[in-house]
């Protein structure tokens, strides 16, 4: 007996009840197609929520003083910068990169108080680094040649009722540890599309920070995007080489929390996969029992005339991995057009939006899975339906020869 | 040869105790074309199928050849029917997803043959049942004669000993009931080959050269024409 005739027997076998053979099918692709769009959203998902937090604040690699880190105290600016920005001037590595002073104070009006970060930026220098400028909603970025003033993000303008002009003061402590306070002028409210960012930080220019405190004289922070993200890793060690007063950083040392996310997701998509699939299984398993049970007597025939029980057993799981193989490339060329096309297209969740945007998500997604989700999803469906036919197979090889007898 | 000695076949059915068959002693020499009749109930397939090595016997034996295949394991019981016994059941006896032509080529593919002489003997076989001009046809598209005598061609394919048929005609007319025994009785004559079949119906009866005929699983009388 060769194996190519108990394929064709099976293959023929699942057309012989063909809405129930089609049942199974759609059930599979429609599985399929959850399984893989539910994956790409949550990727694309996790993929803005990334890039977004890089290109608009975080930049792919930041270095500060290794005090500062620890006490974001004023006084421990970077050590040495010239050297330091040299080195990023001739790296192909780098970019671009910019200059940042970091203040912790309390932002006030009449309205009430927040805890905030102060990014002091030099605006043109910033634009190349991250995307704030990209995300003014209302006002400017910085065009007024008035010295003090201020980009707030929307939902902190919103707690503190800020309009363009409002003034605000921030309280800080001073490199001598003196509580200092300085007024600014709001110009413009930005929405970066993670609104923990656009609550707890505002941007000022770094001049007016130099020129209210003369005592200051040195930048806490240094973002840098690399040219490759592949390439972060290696920059970062090379950078915290230059000096052990360095605390250098990549993003995901940075947001523990996005990076945490990141690589789980995988695993959790997998997982969630699977679940969804062995769901599947019970229908499968169902349908091939059915099968059996109807075809009590032909199997029994078979053994009369010596079929051999683990041939039995082989064209009963080709039967039951023949709808499988059936559905697998529908199910993945759906899928497959689905997220090319959203790709393009981006799904608009303006709906929904404030609520993701809380999580860091701008409003319109651009689906994409990697092809590797497409390759190892059709094969679990294999192995799923594969297990799947054991229990069938089994039950078939337990029919008796005597039914090929049996006249009712 | 095929011989059974002290065949006994119990059921169970709670206290009641079935002796389906009962005692029975056989001697069936090769190229015999015998008939076992009986009422309905007496025993003929519970018989068949432990001559056929599709049942087990509750005790005694069934000999083939010198061979006590009573006793055979289930995977090696298959393998001797494959290569020793024809069957030829009252329905449900070809795939029915596979060609009148593919359902003969298959037992010989399952015995090894090459495709040429696959190919050559299901045809032979074909026009001997008077199927030539069907062959591509699937069970469905047969009547109930035609796939008798497919099935019958099917049977003879393996090359077996002897052919076992469990009421082959009863699903026939008469018109197709007497071409299928032209056929069988043919095939006994010209080929040599042992038939053993059981049935109700007197014209089928009528044409076997041996008649053994049960009552309650017993043998009652066994005469030869
Ligand atoms: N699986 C079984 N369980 C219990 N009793 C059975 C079983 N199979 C057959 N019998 C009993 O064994 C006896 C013989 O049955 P068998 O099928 O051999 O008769 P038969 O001569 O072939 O009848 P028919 O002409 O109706 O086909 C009957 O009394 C039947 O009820
Ligand atoms: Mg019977």
């Amino acid at each position: 007996m060769n194996l190519i005739t108990l394929i064709k027997i099976g293959w023929r076998n699942i057309w012989r009840s063909r809405k129930r053979s089609l049942v199974v099918i759609f059930s599979i692709i429609l599985g399929l197609y959850g399984g893989l769009i539910i994956a790409s959203l949550m990727i694309t998902l996790n993929d803005q929520r990334m890039n977004t937090a890089i290109k608009t604040y975080l930049a792919d690699i930041q270095i500060h003083d290794k005090k500062f880190s620890e006490e974001y105290s004023l006084k421990d600016t970077i050590y040495n910068i010239q050297s330091i920005e040299e080195k990023l001037k001739s790296d192909k590595r780098v970019k671009s990169y910019s200059k940042r002073t970091v203040i912790n104070g309390m932002l006030s009006n009449a309205t009430g108080s927040y805890g905030v970060n102060v990014l002091g930026i030099n605006p043109e220098n910033e634009i190349k680094v991250t995307s704030v400028y990209n995300k003014i909603i209302e006002g400017d970025y910085f065009t007024s040649k008035r010295p003090n003033t201020m980009i707030v993000g929307k939902k902190l303008a919103d707690k503190l009722n800020l309009q363009i002009r409002s003034k605000v003061v921030i309280a800080f402590q001073d490199i001598n540890g003196d509580i200092t306070s300085l007024l600014f002028r709001v110009e413009g409210v930005f929405k970066s599309g993670n609104s923990m960012f656009d609550d707890n930080n505002v941007f000022v220019k770094n001049n007016s920070i130099f020129s209210n405190l003369p005592d200051l004289k040195g930048y806490h922070e240094i973002p840098i995007l690399t040219t490759n993200s592949n390439l972060t890793e290696v920059l970062k060690s090379d950078l915290q080489n230059i000096s052990n007063s360095l605390d250098v950083k990549s993003w995901d040392d940075i947001a523990v929390e996005l990076a945490y996310a990141n690589k789980m997701i995988s695993s959790f998509l997998y997982i969630f996969m699977l679940i969804v699939l062995c769901g599947l299984s019970f229908g499968i398993i169902n349908t091939m029992l059915m099968a059996i049970l109807e075809r009590k007597k032909e199997i029994g025939m078979l053994m009369s005339i010596g079929m051999t029980k683990w041939y039995i057993f082989l064209m009963i799981c080709f039967e039951t991995i023949f709808l499988s193989l059936v559905a697998i490339p529908f199910g993945i060329l759906i899928s497959y057009i689905t997220v090319d096309y959203f790709s393009v297209q981006g799904i608009d969740l303006s709906i929904v939006e404030s609520g993701l945007e809380n999580f860091g998500i701008g409003t319109v997604l651009y689906l994409k899975l990697p092809s590797e989700y497409y390759f190892n999803l059709g094969l679990l469906v294999i192995l799923i339906s594969f297990i799947s036919s054991i229990f069938p197979a089994i039950r078939a090889m337990k029919i008796n020869p005597v039914e090929a007898t049996k006249s009712i | 040869m095929i011989q059974t000695e002290k065949l006994n076949k119990i059921y169970k059915q709670g206290k009641l105790k079935v002796k389906a068959v009962n005692n029975v002693n056989l001697k069936i020499s090769d190229g015999e074309f015998t008939a076992i009749v009986g009422p309905s109930g007496s025993g003929k397939t519970t018989l068949l199928n432990c001559i056929g090595g599709l049942d087990k016997p509750t005790n005694g034996k069934v000999t083939i050849d010198g061979e006590v295949i009573s006793s055979y394991p289930s995977n090696k019981m298959i393998k001797f029917r494959l290569n020793n016994i024809g069957f030829v059941f009252q329905a449900y006896n070809l795939i029915p997803v596979l060609s009148a032509k593919e359902n003969i080529e298959m037992i010989m593919l399952m015995q090894g043959y090459d495709k040429q002489e696959r190919e050559q003997r299901s045809n032979d076989l074909l026009n001997e049942v008077g199927m030539g001009n069907m062959s591509k046809r699937r069970p469905a598209q047969l009547s109930g004669g035609q796939q008798q005598r497919v099935a019958v061609a099917r049977a003879l394919a393996s090359k077996p000993k002897f052919i076992l048929a469990d009421e082959p005609t009863a699903n026939l007319d008469s018109i197709s009931t007497a071409k299928l025994l032209d056929i069988m009785s043919r095939l006994n004559k010209q080929e040599n080959i042992t038939f053993i079949f059981s049935s109700h119906d007197q014209r089928v009866i009528d044409r076997a050269r041996r008649v053994i005929t049960l009552e309650d699983g017993k043998i009652i009388t066994d005469k030869k024409k």
